[in-house]
């Protein structure tokens, strides 16, 4: 088993996750059908929890296990088992309808994606630091059109749910983000943010329920009533 | 010491009066708890004042004068709201506001309270949080925290509107927030790549502070700008202010009233603790620069909507909105007396608009509308001292002499033209003016004028004299600073500048 103590490999497996996690977010753009979506989100937060036990693993940070702990039982699961609770109890219609058509959409994020090259572009030094840092050239960039993405998503859907689900998008950008920089945040701010995050999302999905009861609806295109 | 029990008596109200239940004993449980607080921070005040910086925990809790500065300000307008709030959920409750279509067995208000005064004391708790964590990260979280506190605050009355107005604060503060966040992110690996220390003093306020100079440049310029964008949401900077009309004219006044300076202190406060990062890493020049732009958007902004404005208690969310950019475009001034002045006017500020907040409030719960075409005018009859309060915290707060916040506006304008920036103050004066006459024209209107009629207003003891009290503060700052308080402000200013 010697390849598992070879650097190498751990900088292509997580190349590779990496890869198939920005593959599931554009696919998500792509799909118009509110469970696929969040089950697609479920995958990618199991295969961040994965990039984040191999950076631990190589590096022998031993805290980033932790956050890949939190990441698979909060994000893999407990989230996409509440939300699809939502989408039962609120009983609403599966399609998405996005304001832009797929293939515009898809293209968009492919535009995202360069952008988030370019931006990953200025915080590569390989002159300056050490190989691990260049192992976070690829992710970073990933990480920032994942957020990108996210934040394209929310702007692009009317449902109340799914501008959740780009919200909760973003926030896996971030944490691919940290974790490519710098091995994550320290544990307690870390811890504190999993806190939040997930607060968040029940906060978020309380809402979402009273809308779509309120409302008989979650388009939040409905949500006009207050202006000016 | 008095870090942590600044910190644990709000956390431990909050539970107590979820359990306590009875109406009474959570006003009391609630009043006391505040009060209690606003005593340790004088202490806190008084410790930093005499002996510098205070720290905690392995410096996990840090205070100096302007953290210090920023906890006074919070517990002085939670204890007010406090006071206020017996009032005015009396009032609702005596109203049958409270009551829903599917409340069958009653039971509604009491729920709708016991969230309430459960719910307040966590959301003071992370925003005392804010100002009290040295790391930056814990900062994030708290700021986070301050938001899902309020969430369902705002959700209070349970109408249609107030879910929309609730959801857009949570999706476009969560939103703001990550950007934050990215933003955090990235000062952390700044910071690591000189300290190259995982632990968490790597995202230490007073650590990093020192080794400013050295932190990377491209980095820290992204850095700023995301928490700029982030930071800025929760304060209500434009264009991300969208969600702020809405939260404050739904909430029920005492959150409306926390959220407006509370809420509005502890996001400026990150954002202040971020620009001396940056200036310290990149010279003033570019925070400077951005700071200004979105300040003077922000004042721009606020113009046309105060102008033509139906609603009071909207016409005050874009008066704070047009305040918050008043003090983002003294910090982008900056020097000794732009930084003064902004703080002098976070303090100022942060003692008016509670009262114009409770004197709307007055008003809407005796006339039951906030719309300026429904309740007619003439209100100085039927509530003679909310009417002349409203008037008189009006003229303060537009910055009218003889009322302080002339002083820190006037400080501001100094600073300006000594740093050069003529054509920007132009501008910051032009937008006051016009803010003071929309805002002067809409409230005389609602105020004077002749009696239409009503019956009398201010039968509670508890609305009256919160009112009163806090007229009579801002009539004492107008001219009197106390000498502690002021030294308090310049010790803050100084945080800021010792920077360069």
């Amino acid at each position: 088993m010697s390849f598992l103590h070879d650097p190498q490999f751990g900088n292509r497996m997580i190349t590779l996750m990496a890869a198939l996690v920005l593959v599931l977010q554009i696919s998500m753009v792509g799909q118009r059908w509110l469970i696929t979506n969040i089950r697609m989100f479920g995958l990618q937060s199991f295969l961040l929890a994965a990039i984040a036990g191999t950076i631990a693993f190589f590096n022998h940070a031993n805290h980033v296990y932790i956050a890949a702990g939190l990441t698979l039982v909060l994000k893999a699961l407990a989230l996409p088992v509440l939300l699809e609770r939502i989408v039962a109890r609120v009983g609403i219609q599966q399609e998405i309808e996005p304001l832009i058509n797929v293939p515009l959409s898809v293209l968009i994020s492919g535009g995202l994606t360069l952008v988030g090259y370019i931006v990953a572009e200025s915080f590569y030094h390989p002159e300056e630091t050490s190989a691990p840092a260049a192992l976070g050239h690829n992710t970073l960039a990933i990480a920032i059109a994942l957020f990108l993405i996210g934040f394209f998503m929310m702007l692009n859907r009317r449902k109340a749910l799914t501008q959740v689900l780009g919200l909760l998008c973003m926030e896996n950008g971030l944490f691919l983000a940290a974790i490519s920089l710098t091995y994550g945040m320290p544990l307690v701010v870390e811890v504190g943010i999993f806190f939040d995050v997930l607060v968040a999302a029940m906060v978020l999905g309380i809402l979402v329920y009273r809308i779509g009861s309120t409302f008989d609806s979650m388009d939040v295109s409905k949500l006009r009533r207050l202006r000016g | 010491m008095v870090l942590l029990w600044l910190l644990l008596v709000p956390l431990l109200a909050g539970p107590l009066a979820f359990f306590l239940r009875k109406r009474p004993a959570m006003e009391a449980t609630n009043v006391t708890a505040f009060a209690i607080v606003l005593a340790l921070a004088a202490t806190l005040v008084e410790q930093v004042l005499r002996s510098g910086p205070v720290s905690y925990w392995d410096g996990f809790l840090y205070a100096d004068a302007l953290s210090s500065l920023i906890v006074l300000l919070t517990a002085f307008v939670t204890l007010a709201c406090s006071i206020y709030s017996v009032g005015y959920f009396r009032h609702d409750e005596q109203n049958t506001v409270f009551v829903e279509a599917e409340d069958v067995l009653g039971e509604m208000a009491a729920y709708k309270l016991r969230k309430y005064y459960s719910l307040t004391p966590l959301f003071v708790f992370s925003m005392l949080l804010v100002a009290l964590a040295n790391n930056l990260g814990v900062l994030w979280i708290a700021i986070e925290g301050t938001t899902l506190a309020s969430v369902f605050l705002v959700t209070f009355y349970g109408r249609e509107t107030s879910l929309e107005a609730a959801w857009k604060y949570a999706i476009i503060g969560g939103v703001g927030l990550s950007m934050a966040l990215f933003g955090t992110i990235l000062t952390y690996y700044a910071a690591h790549q000189i300290m190259g220390t995982d632990t968490l003093a790597g995202l230490n306020w007073s650590v990093l502070v020192v080794n400013a100079a050295q932190l990377d440049k491209p980095t820290m310029r992204l850095a700023f700008i995301l928490i700029l964008l982030g930071f800025g949401t929760k304060a209500g900077i434009a264009p991300m202010h969208t969600w702020k009309p809405d939260a404050y004219s739904e909430a029920p006044v005492p959150v409306a009233a926390m959220l407006a300076t509370g809420v509005l202190n502890c996001a400026l406060y990150g954002l202040v603790r971020f620009y001396i990062l940056t200036s310290k890493s990149l010279g003033p020049q570019f925070a400077s620069q951005l700071l200004i732009v979105f300040g003077l958007l922000s004042m721009g902004v606020a113009v046309p909507f105060v102008l033509v404005q139906r609603s009071f208690r909207r016409l005050l969310a874009y008066s704070s909105i047009d305040q918050c950019g008043v003090m983002v475009v003294a910090l982008g001034f900056g020097g000794p007396l732009g930084v003064l002045g902004m703080f002098l006017h976070m303090t100022f500020h942060a003692v008016t608009k509670p009262l114009l907040f409770f004197c709307a409030g007055n008003i809407q719960q005796h006339v039951n509308t906030d719309l300026f075409r429904k309740a007619k005018g003439g209100l100085i009859h039927s509530m003679p001292w909310s009417g002349a309060a409203f008037l008189m915290g009006t003229l303060a707060v537009t910055g009218s002499p003889p009322f302080s916040l002339f002083q820190s506006e006037f400080t501001i304008l100094r600073g300006a033209f000594g740093g050069g920036y003529v054509f920007s103050a132009i501008l910051f004066v032009a937008f006051l003016v016009a803010i003071f006459s929309g805002f002067l024209v809409h409230i005389a209107n609602l105020v004077l004028g002749p009696d239409p009629g009503l019956p009398k207003g201010e039968i509670c003891r508890w609305k009256k004299y919160s009112v009163l009290c806090l007229a009579s503060v801002i009539i004492v700052l107008g001219f009197w600073i106390p000498a502690p308080l002021y030294r308090l402000i310049q010790g803050a200013a100084g945080v800021v500048m010792s920077a360069p």
